[in-house]
């Protein structure tokens, strides 16, 4: 039996409850094409059973409702079919299994929660903030997981009360800090109105990377194995001309069309979100 | 704003600096910009492969000493340039805001004297952490013989200092440095160490040094071998409390009689870092590592060179050895050893657990028996052999159709 649910955390649980006990069964959240023969259902949430589930989880294992959340973020197809195998490793012994690295359930959640929050370590290094004329901050992003949101705490403790605002342009989504409240918001596009210094910072910016690179050592590998290249396009110094993969593409000095600027001083709006 | 021109001089002469960690303070955001991150955060990474975290630059590259080795240096004819406090602060401001940087790295040649350069490095850091209200993280150089009243309100404003020794004695430091010598480094070191210890002791509120001293050293531009270099670094990390000893690779930067013509291999420097590494977190005592007066085997790493000298030890068991043992076992690195740690409570672990767990045995299995079970060469004189061989792999490449000289020649048309 092929269960589908929505992704979300109760529509996880319900389908939860209705495949544990079925050895063949396979939980997913993605697109997947149906096998003649075998049968499907769609899970919808049920938030009285889910919260029954979810409070005897939590005897079970106080953290493993964490662990699920971080699971449900992984933009990996496979992620409802390693929640319900981890989940049912902790039904069937009745405890917390996180240490059990040697079993397949516990390694492959643990990898896999290990993918987001490494993605969400890396994004805080790798995220580049425009300035808009208001102050505000804004990033776009398209992470390979849904980790926007837990990026939150990091900027608001740093960043004090500048509002800031982080767009995955993949999902269509933003998580923002307006200065008092943090909220998730659905975003598809957004124009800017980036602040009068803004392109200079920027282009300061792109010097210093420039300069501060020593090449008579080349090692693009490293380079790339540090900062994967799917990081490098919001950033605006550019490392793909920096390492030789592109001709040098300066951004063209900023046009300006109604006083207003779009981000990257190009004048094509934000990518919208592929279908997924 | 800062001339894009002084940005880039000021930058080119930080550049050689290898220090970039931004570990170590925790100083949290009371009521303007920034905080400390005590894992450290890495921004971006240059196609030389260093990442930058840290803001790296000069204050002035117009120098009054003379070091051979150093591109500032007073008899050098490279363009000067300066930049004030302000324009330094601005542009930390700036940069930590649109998450370019993670902080500050702030150094300066020797500007007029040492006491004005120190105070100017001062003053910066101040103005930072005062009138714009910025708790990121700052790496301040301390400037050799300068006074100690300066050195000591350094201290109150930055995460962490550094004396760099560039050179490991103090015969070369006479011959390459001849301005600075081993007083003038280790006596501002040890009297941070001293008043970092009684701050703490004292438990007041506000900060020391949260994140302490480095230092770095130049590798190959002296004839020093691995085996001094690293008796040094350990009594630096055990008599100082240093934090981290760097290791730079000696890159020739400017033409003189007394200094190398070639680049010192990139190896070396690796196998520095790696015995440092053993030094710091595996337990080790230079002593195993390398004797005085030798370098570091270059074809296999320190601690599967100490392995095979001990060989008595071997193999061990995963399912029983102890932490520290496990530590030793060449491929077994912290993570893994944990991971050992932990999923050997709940069964009996093998080889085939082990791989799937993501242990990297190619190294490992000449050394360890899973429960009972060896996987390793029997025959002890190959080992060596082998753990050479596998340090280096293998580089696919792709075949190009138009490397041969014909079909060279069918292109251009040359015979």
């Amino acid at each position: 039996m092929i269960y589908f649910f929505d992704g979300s955390k109760d529509a996880f649980l319900t389908a939860f409850l209705l495949a544990y006990r079925d050895q063949n069964a396979v939980l997913t959240a993605g697109n997947r094409q149906l096998v003649l023969g075998q049968e499907s259902v769609f899970v919808s949430a049920d938030h009285e059973r889910a919260r029954r589930c979810e409070r005897r989880f939590t005897e079970l294992d106080a953290r493993c409702m964490h662990d699920l959340s971080l699971l449900l973020r992984s933009g990996e197809d496979g992620r409802g079919q390693i929640a319900l195998n981890y989940f049912r490793k902790i039904a069937e012994r009745g405890r917390p299994v996180r240490g059990e690295m040697a079993e397949d359930a516990v390694r492959e959640a643990s990898e896999c929660i290990r993918r987001v929050t490494l993605e969400a370590h890396r994004l805080k290094g790798f995220v580049r903030f425009m300035e808009s004329a208001s102050g505000a901050l804004y990033a776009p992003l398209a992470p390979d997981n849904d980790v926007c949101d837990l990026l939150i705490p990091h900027f608001r403790a740093r960043l004090g009360n500048i509002p800031f605002v982080l767009h995955d342009v993949r999902r269509g989504k933003a998580a923002v800090w307006d200065g008092t409240h943090a909220f998730k918001a659905p975003l598809t596009e957004a124009e800017i109105l980036l602040s009068a210094d803004e392109d200079k910072w920027q282009a300061l910016w792109r010097q210093y990377y420039a300069s501060v690179n020593i090449p008579s050592r080349k090692r693009i590998r490293q380079m790339k194995g540090y900062m994967p290249v799917r990081y490098w396009k919001f950033m605006p110094e550019n490392p793909s001309a920096a390492a030789g993969d592109l001709p040098m593409q300066r951004a063209a000095p900023p046009a300006e069309q109604d006083g207003a600027l779009h981000p990257h001083g190009s004048s094509r709006p934000l990518p919208p979100p592929p279908g997924r | 704003m800062i001339a894009r021109e002084t940005l880039r001089i000021l930058t080119e002469s930080a550049k050689y600096d290898v220090s970039c960690s931004s570990s170590g303070s925790g100083r949290k955001n009371t009521g303007g910009i920034g905080n400390g991150m005590p894992d450290g955060c890495c921004h971006s990474f240059t196609p030389d492969g260093r990442c930058v975290s840290l803001l790296k630059i000069l204050m002035s590259n117009d120098c009054v000493f003379d070091c051979k080795y150093c591109m500032s240096r007073r008899s050098f004819g490279t363009p000067r340039a300066s930049a004030t406090p302000e324009e330094i602060c601005e542009l930390t401001v700036d940069f930590y805001k649109r998450n370019y940087i993670e902080g500050l790295f702030l150094s300066s040649a020797v500007h007029i004297s040492p006491d004005h350069t120190m105070e100017q490095l001062v003053r910066t850091v101040k103005l930072l952490r005062t009138k714009y209200q910025f708790h990121g993280y700052v790496h301040l150089k301390g400037i050799p013989r300068a006074d100690p009243l300066l050195v000591t309100e350094a201290a109150k404003y930055a995460d962490r200092m550094s004396y760099n020794m560039e050179l490991p004695s103090e015969k070369s430091l006479k011959l390459l440095a001849p301005q600075k010598d081993k007083e003038s480094l280790f006596v501002p070191m040890k009297q941070l160490q001293r008043e970092r210890t009684i701050f703490r002791g004292e438990k007041r509120r506000g900060f020391f040094l949260p994140a302490g001293q480095t230092t770095q050293m130049i590798v190959g531009a002296s004839p020093e071998r691995d085996g001094q270099i690293l008796r040094l670094t350990q009594s630096l990390y055990r008599a100082v409390g240093l934090k981290r000893v760097y290791y730079s690779s000696y890159t020739p930067v400017v033409d003189d009689p007394l200094l190398p013509s070639a680049q010192s291999p990139a190896l070396r420097e690796h196998r520095l870092y790696q015995a440092d590494w053993l030094l710091r977190f595996y337990g080790f005592d230079v002593a195993e590592l390398v004797p005085e007066d030798e370098d570091l085997p270059l074809d296999v790493d320190p601690k599967c060179a100490w392995a095979l000298r001990n060989l008595q030890y071997f193999p061990v068991e995963v399912n029983r050895a102890p932490l520290e043992m496990l530590l030793r076992v060449p491929g077994i690195g912290g993570k893994s050893a944990q991971k050992i740690l932990s999923a050997r409570r709940y069964t009996s672990l093998t080889f085939e657990h082990l791989r799937k767990m993501r242990v990297v045995l190619r190294r490992a299995r000449h050394f360890i028996t899973a429960g009972g079970k060896f996987c390793g060469e029997k025959n002890l004189l190959s080992v060596r052999g082998l753990l050479a061989a596998a340090e280096q792999p293998e580089q696919p490449q792709q075949l190009s159709l138009f490397d041969t000289p014909a079909a060279r020649s069918a292109l251009t048309g040359e015979l």
